[in-house]
Formats: structure tokens, sequence, C-alpha cells
């Protein structure tokens, strides 16, 4: 029997020819990037909203890491039975510091300022039984 | 624009309280306060409230009308303020202003809040185009989570160990142990709060705050009713209310930008900045601090992230017992959220009667000795904070 997967939420991420990437946007004028999209520059020292799409990743470092190390209510989505799990937040070259789950068999080994790579990976099961694919990060 | 006293004061003491609806704990904190003040409920002209998303309001956010109905209806302004965790200071603010522009003489402050189980879930959202919700379903960080990974940070970057942070959880409840109206009011030891259940590493249940119920209350008046009627006033000195700025280096929904300077909670630190400057005083003025620990973290943070203090040093200052109320640096001496727990909407306005109490000299076994002036800081959803400062 195959379990159905679905997206985290769609539009934030894609499997392109490259690899996986975090789809945001950036400002032509003051080139500021976002993610997820943005249909307006939220930059108050920017005088004009130029929006265009913009993909991010795959490398990254970790500026913080934590573990969740009880249970999250829903809408969560974790293993079954519950495994704590990594947490991080994640700088971007293109200059964005972005939330993540990180996937490591040892979350507690997970040290900040590791180098990470982006990839696209299960969280677990909904509540329906699906399996949640969602962006995550992998030391490398 | 007038200076402005507070008259009077009430609190319901911190803690569940499954039996007693939000409109008795705060007519409980109305009274004290009316009865500290030396005046009748009619007398009050305005009521500035902070509005709760979790109890009371008609589910609006009305909870200033709830209490003027409550005590009886005499056809007076009602302003319901809305800011998240900041919202008791944020109605303070609002009432100051009332009776500084003149409009009014005697304005009644006012937050009152019961607390549903469990930890907040930041929105309640269930929308994909809520930045919150898809903080969850995409990722999952609870709110500790959140705090744990800006306090693994300072670890990385300053060597905080974990001894540091159950050491502020300690001195915590120290203080707690010793004031009436907290909800936990037992001391613990290093190695208990070291035994407690590791929430979000680096964070223990011990050094997070949970939810409670509790109501505060501030009758605010006139310098003129002030000299007349108050034994001991204590004065505004400057009450202010400000946003997040857009270099901020925290991501508060999926993402941040990375830039120069990337302050962190950029509103407490602009709030607590014009506050300082409004009330004409430096760091070394301040007798002094309550500011909003939901998490043992902040009291490393905030002094420094405010100029009180070096960056990397908050550890030391603890260790070395600076930060209790016989120390150089203050820092709450009601035993913080840690003690009390957080009753969302009331607490920066409890945190503002606690300055007080200390200021009039009244805070018993945890008083700050010859306190003068205090400064009182709440941070809330949204980006919103606020910082108030009161002086004798």
């Amino acid at each position: 029997m195959s379990t159905e997967t679905i997206e985290s939420a769609e539009g934030l991420f894609a499997a392109t020819a490259e690899g996986p990437r975090l789809l945001g946007s950036i400002c032509a004028t003051c080139q500021t990037p976002y993610f997820p999209r943005s249909a307006g520059c939220h930059n108050p020292d920017c005088d004009h909203s130029n929006m265009e799409d913009a993909s991010f990743g795959p490398s990254g470092t970790l500026w913080s890491v934590s573990i969740q190390n009880y249970p999250p209510p829903p809408p969560v989505v974790c293993d079954d039975p519950f495994q704590p799990f990594a947490v991080g937040m994640i700088d971007l070259p293109e200059g964005l510091r972005v939330l993540g789950r990180i996937v490591s068999d040892d979350p507690d080994s997970v040290e900040v300022g590791a180098a990470v790579e982006l990839v696209l990976a299960p969280l677990g099961k909904d509540e329906s039984g699906s399996e949640v694919i969602s962006w995550q990060f992998r030391p490398v | 624009m007038r200076d402005v006293a507070i008259l009077g004061q009430g609190l319901h003491p911190w803690g569940k309280f499954a039996d007693i609806p939000v409109t008795q704990l705060c007519r409980t904190a109305v009274e004290a306060a009316l009865a500290d003040a030396g005046i009748k409920w009619r007398q009050i002209e305005a009521v500035a409230a902070a509005s709760s998303r979790f109890s009371g309001g008609k589910g609006w956010g009305l909870n200033g009308n709830d209490i003027v109905e409550d005590m009886g209806s005499t056809g007076i302004p009602v302003y319901n303020m809305s800011a998240g965790c900041a919202a008791g200071a944020n109605a303070f603010n609002v009432g100051h202003m009332l009776v500084a522009s003149g409009q009014h003489d005697i304005v009644l402050v006012m937050g009152g809040e019961k607390m549903p189980k469990g930890f907040i879930q930041t929105s309640g959202l269930d929308d994909v185009t809520d930045p919150e919700f898809l903080r969850q379903r995409c990722v999952g960080l609870p709110g500790p989570g959140f705090w744990a990974l800006l306090c693994r940070q300072r670890m990385a970057q300053y060597g905080t160990t974990e001894e540091d942070l159950a050491a502020i959880a300690v001195k915590a409840h120290k203080l707690g142990a010793l004031n009436e109206f907290a909800r936990f009011r037992q001391e613990f030891t290093m190695d208990q709060v070291l035994n407690s259940a590791m929430v979000n590493f680096p964070l223990r249940l011990y050094e997070i705050c949970p939810v409670s119920d509790g109501a505060a209350a501030v009758v605010l008046c006139s310098p003129e009713i002030a000299k007349k009627m108050a034994s001991k006033p204590v004065w505004v000195a400057s009450s202010v209310v400000a946003t997040a700025s857009f270099d901020d280096g925290i991501p508060r929904h999926l993402a941040c930008t990375i830039g120069k300077g990337n302050p962190h909670h950029s509103e407490a630190r602009i709030a607590v900045g014009k506050a300082m400057k409004a009330a004409g005083i430096k760091p070394g003025d301040v007798d002094l601090i309550e500011l909003q620990d939901n998490t043992v973290y902040y009291e490393l943070a905030f002094p420094e992230e405010w100029g009180f203090i070096d960056p990397g040093t908050a550890e030391q200052w603890v260790a070395k017992g600076e930060t209790m109320p016989t120390g150089k640096l203050p820092i709450n001496p009601s035993g913080g959220f840690q003690s009390f727990g957080e009753a969302t909407t009331a607490q920066a306005l409890w945190q503002i009667v606690e300055v007080s109490s200390q200021l009039r000299g009244d805070a018993g076994a945890r008083q700050v000795p010859n306190a003068k002036i205090g400064l009182a800081q709440s941070l809330g959803l949204g980006g919103n904070a606020t910082a108030t400062v009161l002086r004798v």
C-alpha cells in the first residue's frame, strides 16, 4: 500500500533540476530577499516596491539550533511514536535567516555554526495518514 | 502635557482559578486599586483596558466594557487596547495620555486574564496565509522552541552554560517565595532546576514561565489630585509604546533578512531607549528593572541589548548576586514571570504595580533599598513592546 505524499504548504519550495530550492521574492529596487514570496517590499527605506520571484538554497550555516524535546501539539507534524527532533535558524548566503527542521539521526550532536544543505524530506504523517514533505536542512 | 501620578494600585494574586470568572479577578484588582487611591468607582472618568483574546471581552476584546458593566455603568469612555502580551502597558500608555493631555483627571488602567491550559499557540489560526500557522505546520516550533533557539545562539556566542541558566531560575524563585501575589512561592535548588524536564534544549521546565490567571489595576491622576490625596505619590516619568524595526535579526515568521546591525528584540530596545530619553535618565540612574522573563534567557539578553551592561557579561552579574534586590542592578525583584506565570494581557500592568510598590517602599522582604527610579518593560506578539519609567 502506498502512502499519499503532500507538501507542508503549497508554493514554498520546489524540487528543481539543480536541486531543492526555497521559493521567495527579491525586491529589484533594494535587493531585499523574502521568504515566502511577498507581494510587496517591507523595507521602509525602499521607495519603490518591485518584486520578482527568486529561489534560495541549497547552502547555509546554522545560526542556532534547538531540540524539540516534547511532543508538540497540532498542526506540528512529527514522527509517531514521537522522537525528539532538531530545529534551526539557518543563515543563507542570499541574506536570509530561515527557520527549518534539521534532518539528523542524532539531533543532540548538531552544533551551531555547522554547514547545512537544503533537502525536501518528510516531517511525519498528518492526521489523515498522509506523509508531509517540507523543506529541511541536513548537516554536510 | 502635565505630570501624571499613580494614585492607587491593586492586584488579584496570580494562579489558576478554574472557578472564578475573569470579571471577578478584575473586580478584586479594581476594588483594591480604588481603596488604595481612596476614591469611589463613580469618580473614575475613563478606563483604558488590555484586550484579551483568551477570556472575557465578549469575544471581541472588550474587556474594559466588562469592568464598567460590572462596577456600574456611568457613561465614561472605554479604550480597549490590543497588543498581545504588551497590552497591559499599552493600556497604561493610553491612560497616561488621557491624564497628561488634561482630558481627564482620574483614569483607571486595567488588565485581567484567564489563560487556557498548555503553552500558548501563538496565533491559533488554522490558515495557510497566516505565518504563525505556517511556522508550526512546515517547521514545528512552539513558543519555548523559539526562545531556546535564541538562548542556544547566546551559548555559542558567549559560552553561557546550563548552570548559568539554572542560577537565574533559582534567583527568581528565591524572590517569588517572598511575594504574596506570586503563583509559585517555593524556592528551588540548582539540582531541582537542572533535573526538571528538558522542554527545548537548553531550556528546562523550571526555566520557562507557564500561563496563569491574574488581574492588575492602576488609578492614574493629575498632579493636583496627587498632591491633595496621595501620601506617597509615584510619578510616571515616561510611558512608551514601540514596534519592531525592519532590520531586526530574529525571524518572527519563517525568515528575516540578515543585514547591518541586526538588533534582537528591536521593539524592546526602541521602547526602553525612548523611555529612558523621555525620562532624562541613564542606565546608571535606574534602581530596579522589571523585565519580561518568559524564560531565564531574557534576564541575560535584555540588560545587554539595552546598554545597561556589556555584552556577554550578564552571567557574571547574576553569579555575583548583582541582579538581586541588594545588588548593583536589581532585576525582577517580584520573582518575575518565572514565579508568576504569564497572565498575558494583565502581565505588563502587574510589572508596573510591582515597580510602583518598590518605589513606595512597600515591597517587604524583597525591597530594593532606597529605590527612586524603576523601569518596567514588556514584549508582545506582533512586534509590540512597551517601556515605563516610574520615579518618586
